[in-house]
């Protein structure tokens, strides 16, 4: 540093800021890659144990030899195939449930006026505050009341529409301009009809957000599976309970448990990867507005 | 004569059309909003009340199952050890894990906040966890840390993590930091994002060292973010109930009760003893402490917040 030029004596702090620069980016690169394993490597060791023998799966390192054993297992000995079934078909009705009837509800109560609307939305409102611990108790009862114990029909009822979704739905059709209902109204187009085909689809980023993180929640869903169908109704079981059941009665068939996770997260994987704009602006919006 | 009745009959006529239509707005209004207000009812309002009826009687699985009413589940919740232990748990759970979910997720956020290369690759990576299934993380978790396990293995430790009563909660505290720290980082990402670029340019011009500038101006700024992910995250972690029931394969809070927690213990109440009367008070005692943490919290931290 002593022995510098005269033209390097003119701006004395480049080469230093340069050479600071390229070791702060190496060095951060670093903590990102070391920080990406932490997430990921117990992932990919999974995913290597899916593929390794029983006698295998002790050993750490890749599969040797590479088996679908038991993935094969999985599939055909332990009825994942009817969960896969059961927890897309759930999947599938409550998520279209809930698009339709939070659409609805949340255009009411963003735009039509009628009587007792504020207080209704409070109403909406307040089953946030009301926590699962406490609804259990009563809704197990009502479902065995009304002998929906053990059918799927109870977890579509209690699910059809929540609050959050509502009230996601709501702020969306309020940021809505008016004149497009307008425009419609003077057509002679009537409610209904304004909301299902003029309305709705102007929604559809909302919608297609909430399709999403609901599919998530259904798919990921372990405590409400685990009261209704969890006690007694193993042809009932979703995808969750199915893993759970793996595990309990297997506990160190390390192979097939790991093939049963990666089940358990390959649908989800694949619509956060497809879909990763609307998990991150919805996830924040959901929680910022909620 | 004739021509004032006409005038006359103009307005109300409209103001009679103009009702009409108030009247169908209204009437869409509530076919609209029937069955979405009928499922909140049903499935939220309702069944506060029945819980609190069902909290005061015997009550099995099928219904009734002595006469008499009274206080004796509560009597009984309140002096059960178990219950006991499950309150101490969640206590330290949440204390150990919220600090450390926001500490992770704020460290997340900043890395992806630098300008660098394959952000939304390393975005992804911090996200996933945060998708995946709350049971498939368990089941890896406590394949990974399993006596032979690859962090035995790597580490050169025997310890059974999960099946040691010492360990275990620091377990489930472990897990949940890994998994929850990407959705904090989501929060704060955005709030990183919302601040003006000017006061980092005015940092600069002061020779403001990196390390200054985050515990000086980035981290005060933060203020509102650090806030709400105090109470989403803090209540969030007290309805801890999946992975503690994966790790002792149910809500027998195996190793000696150290996977006991107030919704295991409610869920227990109910499918294990078969007593909803016991489950229903255990729940509404825990929702009653809730929420008066909540009203404390909006009371102390929320006016701070307005501040």
């Amino acid at each position: 540093m002593t022995a510098q030029t005269p033209a390097a004596q003119a701006k004395p702090y480049i080469p230093g800021r340069a050479r600071s620069e390229v070791v702060r980016k190496v060095l951060l690169y670093a903590i990102m890659l070391a920080v990406a394993a932490v997430f990921l490597v117990p992932f990919l060791y999974t995913i290597a144990t899916a593929f390794k023998s029983i006698p295998d799966s002790v050993n750490v390192g890749l599969p040797h030899p590479w088996t679908t054993d038991a993935w094969h297992k999985v599939w055909t000995q332990y009825d994942f195939p009817t969960y896969i079934k059961n927890s897309f078909f759930l999947a599938a009705v409550v998520v279209s449930c809930n698009l339709f009837l939070s659409a609805l509800g949340g255009y009411a109560f963003a735009r039509l006026r009628f009587p007792g609307r504020e207080l209704l939305f409070l109403l909406v409102l307040g089953t946030l505050m009301v926590p699962d611990q406490l609804r259990l108790i009563p809704i197990f009862v009502m479902i065995v009341h009304w002998g929906l114990f053990g059918s799927f029909w109870s977890y579509i009822l209690i699910n059809l529409v929540s609050a959050v979704n509502l009230f996601f739905m709501r702020q969306y059709f309020l940021t809505i301009p008016r004149d497009f209902e307008e425009a419609a109204k003077l057509d002679g187009a009537g409610y209904f009809k304004t909301f299902w085909r003029v309305m709705l689809p102007l929604a559809l980023p909302a919608t297609a957000a909430l399709a999403i993180l609901q599919f998530q929640g259904v798919w990921n869903d372990f405590f409400w599976p685990l009261i209704l169908f969890g006690q007694g109704n193993p042809d009932h079981y979703t995808i969750q309970l199915g893993l759970a059941e793996l595990r309990f009665t297997y506990t160190t068939l390390w192979p097939e448990i790991a093939a049963g996770s990666l089940i358990a997260i390959i649908p989800v994987l694949v619509i956060f990867l497809a879909f990763q704009r609307f998990f991150v602006s919805g996830v924040v919006s959901a929680g910022v507005k909620g | 004569m004739a021509t004032t009745t006409a005038t006359e009959a103009g307005p109300s006529r409209l103001r009679a059309s103009m009702l009409g239509a108030r009247f169908r707005e209204a009437g869409w209004g509530y076919a609209f909003a029937f069955v979405p207000i009928a499922v909140f009812g049903l499935f939220f309002i309702y069944p506060l009340g029945y819980a609190v009826y069902i909290s005061f009687l015997h009550w099995g699985i099928l219904g009734k199952t002595a006469p008499g009413s009274g206080t004796f589940n509560y009597a009984k919740v309140i002096h059960d050890p178990v219950f006991h232990t499950a309150l101490k748990n969640i206590g330290e759970y949440t204390v150990a894990v919220v600090p450390l979910e926001m500490a992770a997720g704020l460290g997340l956020a900043l890395l992806i906040n630098q300008k660098i290369r394959g952000r939304n690759f390393f975005r992804s990576a911090f996200y996933f966890p945060s998708i995946a299934s709350s049971v498939a993380i368990a089941v890896i978790v406590l394949y990974l840390f399993s006596q032979g396990g690859l962090f035995n293995h790597a580490s050169g430790f025997t310890t059974d993590w999960y099946g040691n009563a010492r360990t275990v909660g620091w377990g489930i505290v472990g897990m949940n930091t890994w998994t929850t720290s990407g959705t904090v980082m989501l929060f704060y990402l955005a709030a990183l994002q919302a601040i003006p670029d000017d006061v980092y340019e005015a940092a600069a011009l002061d020779n403001t060292g990196a390390w200054r500038t985050f515990w000086k101006i980035t981290f005060p700024l933060l203020r509102p973010a650090h806030f709400f992910c105090l109470v989403v995250f803090g209540i969030g972690a007290l309805k801890l109930f999946d992975q503690p029931f994966i790790v002792a394969a149910g809500a027998s809070g195996a190793p000696n009760y150290a996977t006991m927690y107030p919704i295991i213990y409610i869920y227990n109440a109910a499918f294990g003893v078969s007593d909803f009367g016991i489950a229903a008070a255990a729940g509404v005692l825990y929702f009653i402490l809730i929420f008066a943490l909540t009203v404390v919290e909006r009371l102390t931290v929320g006016r701070q917040q307005a501040a």
